[in-house]
């Protein structure tokens, strides 16, 4: 018993003491690397900062003849970086209600302003999610020795939405004008005064000046004359949703179109994934890609509604300036394309609500319409709502309304005609279908059988009508990616039949129906 | 009795079915009729630091809300009175020079929307901020400075344009004082450098305020030619005594004389073509470099440069040969050999320190090098046996300019 005690007592020791040791070789390995911090060379020229840019709003410099002295271009590319930063804390400051990086972009008596309002908001419960959209920046003055700077910054247009309480409570968009003081301390353009100015009248440049595609009334017209848009949803059969990856191959894209445009059909619809063309800094690579999969159509006499932001679903305010660069990306580039009908700019993004927030979804869309018709004035533009109960929103800013239907081919009538009631602009069916994937698994499916009678109604319904379709889609896939329509068995499985062509190239009875 | 109980039943049922209609009316009501606002408060404008109140008349008792929007940021406010709302903006909003917009909500819907504006306050004391830069120049008119100044009020606004800036220097006999309107924030003015390099003051006033004294440092300009000259205690080439080369006083264009610290490099080229170098810096204009005197004849060319600037004309002398010639003798089987005494030009004996190399030579081959420097006027190689086994070897003898050669000496 003894024994039993005494080792107790040596393990606790032993234990204790190299306890000890471990804590006492933390400490001072703590206490050194405090004493390092701001020492090293990278910390005290801030070189680890401005690594990566996350805050894109439009910004130009319209003008930098000053007074003072000429300006260099490096100095121009600093204040626009620093100054765009300072904005960027800003928002997060009233986003978050934390002073996070606000010292760095605002001198010692600016900065107070800051703190005052955030603590302000933060008494209240009121944070603010805001961002710029774009800067017109003038430089008013530049003193001698390079340390202070003088800008106006024309037109801001700003974006909030104040949240009390976590609840939204009101969205506002702003246009003022700045005069902004910044001096450079620390390596740092520093924000030292800052006034809001009188508003001047500013016109937008949104004028549509010429457009090969526009809605009047209930049609839509292309090159002046009447367009019926008879079309189908189109992935090549080997690459679905990664159409403009490895594997790309235009020659099997010009077969496609050759079968599509033989089929009797006059459109595609085709998808831009966001991440895959390189979010805020778009991978030329693709759009080239893209440029030639346009240029085949165009060859083949297809018009093509491009689905832009596939698989984007950040929303968040301050990610909007991100998501506007890669839009004008792209779009700046084919804007004058002969193929291009519209641009679709989201895929179901109503499907976002619930995780991202109805109201962050839909001001990110009501944004970004506003933003594409800057960047291209020829072509429309619409949003691909995945069922017809969404169909309404933002009706009045996009060109045509798109839907999406899955359901019963019986009530598609009854919904179409509900809808027209609401909406007096062009309808587009822009999804639907029906897979053909009845096997043992799955006994109650349809057979292709079934699901040719399926389109043969459709047909029906649509030749009554003139409605404007794209069915989905022409092939059936061998292999579905997971965030299509997640891993699933019977959800992948049933993704693999949709097509009017099955997977070893063979035309499918719905075939025969894939137009009027 | 039971006629009467029917009666009064039926009049509570009529009674309930009239307060759910009306109810049902009312909010109807309600929800039809928009709520307005018209804004009671006068003034558009104010001073910065003063109170501001925004005061509204509503049609209905709703509970509203103000969004201001200014520039350093936003903020929502709300007050407790419901038909008539009166909002008080905050003082860090009031304090601040600017435009603000406002937006007043009932139920997230925009009821009203305008802005005010406020000034900076000029009434209250001008705070100064001073900028100047850069802070030291180059006399002769090209270069200036800038003098920026901030005038700002009591809460830190700037001043509006137009403010007049009283802007002063003085240098040397010269004060200077000139008024400018500010503009974009700011009042500023240039200040070329004068002739004469020295010291430049600045200070600035708006109204009632003083800035403090602030110094910009004038530089001379570029140093013009200059010529150089030399001192040395002989002509002699005793590699001992040192030289020293003197720049005159070295000026710029306009008469000031070169910075302390300016580099001056003196160029040597000697007869046999190579190039030595030495420095000196300017000390009360002029610079002094030294060099050692060489160990045989020789004439030096001297040119001394501030590099991409200034350069002096060439300076030529030569120096004497101080060794005629000397004496040799072998000892110990040939293995010590005793070279000296070394004469100088007096017959006296060499200062100590003077170099003899001895080459060694065996069968055409040389061998090693041998360099040992003069005590009092001699010097005494050893070769040792262990590396200079016995043989017929031959030896190059030099110092000072003067060569000797013995061949076919036999080492035991």
């Amino acid at each position: 018993m003894i024994k039993w005690n005494r080792n107790i007592y040596r393990s606790f020791i032993i234990i204790s003491f190299i306890g000890l040791v471990i804590v006492m070789l933390f400490g001072i390995g703590q206490a050194l690397s405090y004493l390092n911090t701001g020492a090293d060379r990278t910390a005290m020229l801030h070189l680890t900062l401005n690594k990566k840019p996350v805050y894109f709003p439009k910004t130009s410099w319209n003008d930098t003849i000053n007074p003072g002295r000429p300006i260099e271009k490096q100095t121009l590319l600093d204040i626009k970086r620093d100054y765009l930063n300072a904005w960027y804390v800003r928002n997060i400051a009233y986003q978050m209600n934390t002073i996070d990086g606000v010292a760095d972009y605002f001198t010692k008596s600016a900065r107070k302003n800051i703190y005052k309002t955030m603590l302000f908001n933060k008494k209240e419960n009121v944070t603010i999610h805001g961002t710029t959209i774009n800067h017109n920046l003038h430089l008013d003055f530049y003193s001698a020795d390079g340390q202070l700077v003088v800008i106006s910054d024309i037109g801001v247009k700003e974006y909030q939405r104040t949240y009390k309480e976590d609840v939204v409570l009101v969205e506002n968009k702003t246009r003022s004008n700045y005069q902004v003081m910044l001096m450079l301390e620390d390596g740092f353009w520093r924000i030292r005064h800052m006034v809001k100015k009188n508003k001047n009248e500013i016109l937008d440049s949104t004028q549509r000046l010429s457009t090969q595609a526009k809605v009047v009334g209930d049609n839509i017209y292309v090159d002046e004359k009447e367009f019926q848009i008879k079309g189908i949803n189109y992935y090549p059969q080997q690459t679905p949703w990664d159409m403009f990856g490895d594997y790309f191959d235009t020659t099997v894209i010009q077969k496609d179109f050759e079968i599509i445009k033989k089929a009797g059909l006059n459109t595609i619809r085709i998808f831009v994934s966001y991440e895959d063309f390189g979010k805020e800094t778009v991978n030329s690579t693709k759009v080239n890609r893209l440029q030639q999969v346009l240029s085949s159509a165009e060859k083949a006499g297809i018009k093509v509604i491009v689905t832009l932001f596939d698989f984007y679903g950040e929303y968040s305010v301050l990610n909007w300036t991100l998501t506007h660069r890669h839009a004008e990306q792209i779009i700046r580039s084919l804007k004058d394309h002969k193929a291009i009908l519209a641009w679709d700019i989201k895929n179901e993004p109503n499907l976002d609500f619930d995780s991202r927030g109805k109201e962050n979804v839909l001001s990110w869309l009501d944004e970004m319409i506003d933003q594409i018709r800057v960047f291209d004035p020829n072509h429309l533009i619409t949003i691909g709502w995945s069922d017809p109960e969404s169909a309404a929103l933002l009706k009045d800013k996009v060109d045509f309304v798109s839907f999406h239907y899955y359901r019963e081919q019986q009530d598609f009538e009854n919904v179409y005609n509900k809808l027209t009631e609401k909406i007096d602009k062009p309808l587009v069916l822009q999804e639907f279908g029906i897979s053909s994937n009845r096997s043992l698994l799955n006994p109650f499916g349809y057979s292709e059988k079934g699901q040719a009678i399926y389109h043969q109604k459709f047909q029906e319904n649509i030749q009554k009508r003139d409605i404007h379709y794209l069915s989905w889609t022409l092939y059936d896939f061998i292999k579905i990616p997971n965030d299509v329509s997640g891993s699933l068995p019977w959800r992948k499985q049933k993704q693999k039949y949709f097509g009017f062509i099955d997977a070893s190239g063979n035309k499918k009875p719905a075939f025969e129906f894939i137009s009027e | 009795m039971k006629i009467k109980a029917v009666y009064t039943i039926f009049l509570f049922v009529a009674l309930l079915i009239l307060y759910v209609l009306s109810a049902a009316f009312t909010n109807f009501l309600k929800t039809e009729e928009s709520v307005t606002a018209k804004l009671v408060t006068k003034e558009t404008v104010f001073k910065a630091g003063n109170e501001i109140q925004l005061t509204f008349e509503l049609n209905a008792q709703v509970f509203t809300e103000l969004l201001l929007h200014y520039s350093y940021g936003t903020v929502l406010i709300s007050s407790d009175l419901l038909d008539k709302p009166k909002f008080s903006i905050p003082e860090f909003i009031v304090n601040k020079k600017g435009m603000v917009s406002y937006t007043l909500f009932y139920e997230s819907k925009n009821i009203y929307q305008s802005q005010f504006f406020i000034e900076a306050n000029t009434t209250t004391p001008v705070q100064l901020e001073s900028y100047i830069g850069p802070p030291s120049i180059i006399a002769g008119g090209n270069d200036y400075t800038m003098h920026v100044v901030v005038p700002t009020d009591t809460y830190d606004n700037p001043l509006p344009d137009s403010t007049a800036v009283i802007l002063k220097h003085q240098f040397l006999d010269i004060v200077n004082e000139r008024q400018v309107s500010s503009k974009d924030m700011l009042g500023w003015e240039q200040i070329f450098s004068y002739e004469e390099s020295g010291q430049l003051l600045l200070s600035s006033q708006v109204k009632e305020t003083y800035s403090k004294e602030h110094a910009i440092k004038v530089f001379p300009a570029f140093p013009e030619d200059f010529t150089i000259s030399y001192m040395r205690k002989h002509r002699y080439a005793d590699g001992n005594q040192v030289i020293n080369f003197k720049t005159s006083i070295v000026n710029d264009q306009y008469g000031n004389s070169i910075s302390d610290g300016t580099m001056v490099n003196f160029i040597v080229k000697n007869s046999s073509g190579k190039l030595l170098h030495t420095q000196g810096t300017i000390i009360n204009g002029s610079a002094v470099a030294k060099m050692l005197h060489p160990d045989h004849e020789d004439t030096w060319e001297v040119k001394a440069y501030v590099y991409g600037m200034g350069e002096s004309d060439k300076l030529s002398l030569s120096f004497a040969k101080v060794l005629e010639d000397f004496d040799v003798n072998f000892g110990k089987g040939n293995r010590e050999i005793i070279v000296g005494p070394l004469k100088s030009f007096m017959g006296q004996l060499i200062p100590d320190g003077a170099m003899v190399k001895l080459d060694i030579y065996r069968g055409n081959k040389k061998i090693e090098t041998k360099s040992e420097s003069s005590s009092r006027g001699m010097v005494r190689f050893l070769l040792e046996e262990g590396f200079f086994g016995a043989g017929n070897y031959s030896f190059k003898i030099g110092s000072m300019g003067v060569h000797k050669e013995y061949d076919n000496i036999v080492i035991q």
